[in-house]
């Protein structure tokens, strides 16, 4: 399981590329880290709301109310402008850290 | 027999009592809540389990009651962010109007001598000074709401009659109603430090109870 700390660092940039896909709502969003994870990353359901008006009130997602499919009414999220800046930020963050790890690896075993 | 409805129903009142708002974000947790519901009923699951499982998920009210406070508190700083751009922009339109005023020697001022001229400007900066004193320092945050209410309401109509008066009294459009001598630099000093103080204190007092709000949430 990872930890914590790096499941909560994680959480905007995922929720940001997933929602450069398509417009998502929040449980797809779980069920889709979930998967691609194989389930070693597990967000407490919740949890995940408070990240996602977070973003909102910062202009990054923009959010819909609509009827879903079994007649329920869901929020539906979508990416801003802003929001696929950030992405994209944070994008060549993670790439950048994931370089470094990599180099480091690879002098450790060559 | 589990009433599926009557725990959901239960499940509402547990958050509510912990102070997550409704509509949103309950109505959101609960279409969550019940999208996991489903999902496990699908895959063979019994009501009773399956709105277990979901509810273990979900999380923890108060857990969740201080996540939502964060973004409350996110919220709050961003609003005062906001506030003190408006209130230092509305003291820069201030201060520029009666620096232009007395530059350009416009309607009473017309007459100035240099020296009243100066004398002007230099209370148009001790307003400019006294606004800061407030505005960016500390302000009075433990007043009760109800005063600061009172005094934030006034502040709009003391405010906005000092503006009228003022501009009236530069531009003369109703001039008789004002029976004031020309400019000799008196006005100013009785009406700009004071305008400055309210501008500080009031704008200090906002500030400061938003952070409280801030802090509180945090």
């Amino acid at each position: 399981m990872i930890r914590k700390e790096l499941v909560a660092a994680s959480a905007e940039p995922l929720i940001l590329s997933l929602l450069a896909k398509g417009e998502s709502y929040g449980y797809a969003i779980i069920q889709e880290v979930k998967a691609r994870s194989g389930g070693k990353l597990q967000w407490t359901d919740g949890m995940l709301y408070p990240v996602l008006h977070r973003m909102e009130h910062r202009g990054l997602i923009k959010s819909r109310w609509a009827e879903s499919e079994t007649g329920r009414k869901r929020k539906y999220y979508s990416l801003k402008k802003d929001g696929k800046t950030a992405m994209a930020k944070h994008q060549e963050q993670w790439s950048l850290v994931h370089g470094v790890l990599s180099g480091l690896r690879k002098e450790r075993y060559v | 027999m589990f009433d599926l409805e009557k725990a959901i129903a239960e499940w509402r009142q547990q958050m509510l009592a912990a102070g997550i708002k409704t509509p949103v974000p309950l109505a959101e947790l609960e279409s969550h809540l019940r999208d996991e519901i489903a999902l496990q009923m699908k895959s063979g699951t019994n009501a009773s389990l399956a709105f277990e499982i979901a509810v273990q998920q979900i999380g923890m009210a108060n857990m969740l009651k201080d996540e939502f406070e964060k973004v409350d508190a996110t919220k709050v700083t961003r609003t005062l962010k906001q506030y003190r751009a408006i209130m230092v922009a509305c003291l820069g339109m201030e201060s520029l109007f009666w620096a232009t005023c007395l530059l350009l020697k416009v309607g009473r001022f017309s007459e100035i001598t240099a020296a009243q001229q100066m004398s002007g400007l230099a209370a148009v900066a001790v307003m400019i000074l006294l606004a800061g004193i407030g505005l960016f320092g500390h302000g009075p945050a433990n007043l009760g709401r109800r005063v600061r209410d009172l005094i934030c309401i006034s502040r709009g109509r003391l405010l906005g009659l000092l503006w009228v008066w003022f501009f009236c009294y530069v531009t003369e459009p109703v001039g008789f109603l004002f029976i004031l001598p020309r400019f000799d630099g008196g006005p100013l000093w009785i009406m700009l430090p004071p305008a400055g103080v309210l501008f500080g204190f009031i704008g200090g007092l906002e500030k400061a109870a938003l952070k409280k709000t801030a802090m509180a949430a945090s």
